[in-house]
């Protein structure tokens, strides 16, 4: 069977995770779940060695946990914890909505045109909200010395 | 049909290490706040601490789980990511290859450590 061929190449490879086009913030939500995903996959073979290859005797633990305790490894830390709220958060609601859950009901399609992402950005307002809050509850921990 | 229900692996997989590092953020993050709740916790990064939790089951089998559905949620989403790229099959098949020995090893020596020191 013949197949209709697109005018043009749909894909843009790395420039479309930069550039979304005619999306909006949706868009950009997912460029950043992509990068916070591969900065945590990073983190978490890091983070693998460290804890497992370092675990096996008293010394070495100590020496590593003393380096991990500088300043500056604490603020990548608290970067991974802001990137794992994130990347958690608006993982869940990629799941709801493609499920189909909290996309409201078809309406007819009246120019211009809103697809159900854009009609019901409640879900990505929650998102925001929530990761705030955890950013704000763990970064009062790390001042303190958490 | 094989990638709806490896997708729906992905899924799955996601939720669940959000629940378990969840825990582990918390339990490892937050000591100031769980300390102010009357959860004592005592140092966490220390040497007496994490041996504490090393010898208790529920701490090992936490470890190990995070560790399997982490790995998988991780290498299946980078694999896609890279598949996004690579288009020709014999890169794919090279990819999925590189990917699956990786996560095995990795999950073999995660896997051993926690059960060594549960045994210590």
């Amino acid at each position: 069977m013949k197949q209709i061929q697109p005018r043009r190449k749909n894909s843009l490879g790395l420039i479309g995770w930069v550039w979304g086009g005619n999306y909006k913030i949706e868009r950009y939500l997912y460029t950043l779940h992509r990068a916070t995903g591969l900065g945590l996959l990073l983190f978490c073979l890091i983070h693998l060695s460290v804890t497992t290859f370092f675990r096996l005797q008293q010394s070495s633990w100590e020496t590593a946990m003393a380096i991990l305790h500088n300043p500056w490894f604490k603020l990548g830390e608290y970067l991974v914890v802001l990137a794992f709220a994130y990347h958690s958060l608006n993982g869940l609601r990629l799941i709801i909505q493609e499920l189909g859950f909290g996309m409201g009901k078809p309406t007819p399609p009246v120019y211009p045109y809103r697809d159900s992402l854009r009609k019901n950005r409640r879900w990505s307002m929650a998102l925001v909200g929530t990761a705030a809050i955890i950013a704000l509850v763990f970064l009062y921990d790390f001042m303190s010395g958490g | 049909m094989k990638n709806t229900y490896l997708w729906l692996a992905q899924l799955v997989a996601g939720i669940l290490v959000a629940v378990t590092l969840s825990i582990h953020m918390v339990w490892m993050h937050l000591d100031t706040i769980l300390g102010a709740l009357g959860i004592d916790i005592k140092e966490p990064t220390s040497w007496t601490s994490m041996l504490a939790r090393s010898r208790e089951i529920i701490w090992a089998t936490l470890y190990i789980a995070l560790l399997t559905f982490g790995l998988y949620h991780a290498l299946y989403g980078l694999r896609n990511v890279i598949f996004e790229l690579a288009k020709s099959p014999i890169a794919r098949r090279v990819v999925t290859w590189t990917i699956l020995t990786l996560g095995i090893l990795a999950l073999a020596w995660g896997t051993y450590v926690p059960i060594v020191l549960l045994r210590s």
